[in-house]
């Protein structure tokens, strides 16, 4: 076969806002600090997802670029660990200056809990499944419910819309991990699980 | 006024005759296209203000940067293959900066030119048929078809979430079978490339792909003498069942140029 000279728009943008040569120097003025093009045609180019780190990411710069290359897209895992379930949802965020809830995806494996944002490829919460307890919370917002999970180290706040399936996911998560970790103490544990409200 | 600024389209090896060379009114905006030489090399320019090319009108922003790629593709068609740069680099200053840099950075720019010679981009994705890719993920993988088999002895809310489990297996799955093809596609193609990246995945997928699971997406540096067996190649995989090729190109080196290092004014 031929190749063809054929080439759709976002491909031709995606060409030439994303790859080619940069010089990055004093010599040249568009460099850090400087917005390059407009926010809608980096949205179009990166897609949906990654929308709002582009509204954020002002500074289209050669470091911005690279760390977009290089950024993690998967979410990593441990030997034997595999994903069970996520779902879309928030984090409650008490340490910073202002007190708010971070989105993320989160992800339930068959050893722990993990709240994973994609771009810049970052886990922003985990807890072991071993040893975790859920409680139910009222919520504070109309659509989506809230969750406290309490582990060893600690507990979050979490909230997401798909509340009673996750719960249910990781309860049954919960229980399976535990139960390979100690299959004698299995039952006991399963009990710690408790739902309040 | 602002100050003067050189907007910067591409590096040519132009030759040591080469005063005096004119594109045309074909840059952004209609701006006159010009060379700015340096020995046998040059580089592609229109004289511009010192500020970047800014604007939240899409329309227009895409019109620029369409003007930009037909720059470089006219300036392909006169000298060769080219260094392509990235849309909006403006050089600070008249021609003699723009000949300052050039003849600072002369040796890697003379070097990655020299290196691109004759060669050029080519984009290759390869599709599958999502029923063909499934149906391939359960052959390989015996613990998803006793899943699907549980799923329908289940009551109805432990068959729900087993089914999503599912689900999830099968795209993860999926991804690895998918990468697995990629392997022994750019194993393939690899010895008929002077250079192969995998390229990122990306949103968009042209109508008659739509339906179709993207499994590899390729972009390669290509000699011209290499093409003819690259294309056979790629028939033979578009020819077997479930799978489709999209080959397109030749375009500028946008994915290998590579000018570390060069850019800075200070001597050295």
């Amino acid at each position: 076969m031929n190749p063809e000279r054929e080439s759709c728009l976002v491909e031709v943008l995606d060409r030439l806002l994303t790859k080619g040569a940069v010089l990055n120097a004093d010599l040249i003025i568009s460099v850090a600090g400087i917005p390059l093009i407009g926010v809608t045609l980096r949205a179009m180019i990166a897609g949906m997802e990654t929308m709002l780190e582009y509204g954020i990411m002002e500074d289209w710069d050669k470091e911005s670029r690279e760390l977009y290359a290089s950024q993690q897209t998967h979410l990593p895992l441990l030997l034997g660990e595999e994903v069970i379930y996520k779902t879309f949802g928030y984090l409650r965020d008490e340490e910073g200056m202002i007190k708010c809830w971070v989105p993320g995806v989160w992800n339930i494996t068959s050893q722990r809990v993990i709240l994973w944002v994609r771009t810049p490829g970052k886990v922003l919460f985990e807890a072991p499944l071993e040893g975790l307890r859920l409680l139910r919370v009222p919520s504070t917002h109309d659509v989506r419910k809230e969750l406290e999970l309490v582990y060893p180290e600690g507990s979050a706040r979490i909230s997401l819309t798909e509340r009673d399936e996750f719960e249910q996911a990781l309860r049954e998560a919960a229980t399976a991990a535990t139960q390979a970790a100690d299959g004698v103490a299995a039952a006991r544990k399963e009990k710690e699980i408790i739902i309040v409200g | 006024m602002a100050n003067e600024a050189r907007y910067l389209y591409s590096v040519a090896r132009t030759g040591e005759n080469n005063d005096h060379v004119r594109l045309g009114n074909i840059g952004i905006e209609k701006n006159e296209v010009y060379i700015v030489p340096f020995k046998d090399i040059a580089a592609v320019v229109h004289a511009c203000e010192e500020k970047p090319y800014r604007t939240e009108d899409r329309k227009l922003a895409e019109d620029w940067v369409l003007e930009h790629s037909y720059v470089i593709d006219q300036a392909t068609r006169m000298f060769g293959t080219v260094l392509p740069f990235s849309f909006d680099i403006i050089i600070k200053g008249n021609d003699e900066a723009v000949k300052g840099w050039l003849s600072r950075d002369y040796e890697s720019l003379a070097g990655e030119l020299l290196r691109m010679q004759g060669t050029a981009e080519y984009s290759i994705q390869i599709y599958c048929d999502p029923a063909y890719l499934e149906k391939m993920v359960l052959v390989h993988n015996q613990d998803l078809q006793d899943l699907m088999s549980r799923i329908e002895n289940e009551p109805k809310g432990k068959a729900y979430l087993l089914k999503r489990n599912l689900d999830l297996k099968m795209k993860d799955r999926a991804f690895s079978e998918a990468a697995k093809l990629a392997e022994g596609f750019s194993g393939k193609i690899k010895p008929l490339a002077e250079e192969l990246k995998v390229a990122g995945k990306s949103s968009w997928a042209e109508e008659k792909y739509k339906d179709k699971k993207l499994v590899a997406s390729f972009c390669c540096r290509v000699s011209d003498e290499a093409i003819k067996e690259l294309g056979e190649t790629l028939d033979e995989i578009n020819g077997k069942e479930g799978y489709y090729v999209r080959f397109t190109g030749p375009w500028a080196p946008f994915s290998f140029v590579s000018l570390s290092g060069t850019g800075s004014s200070e001597e050295g």
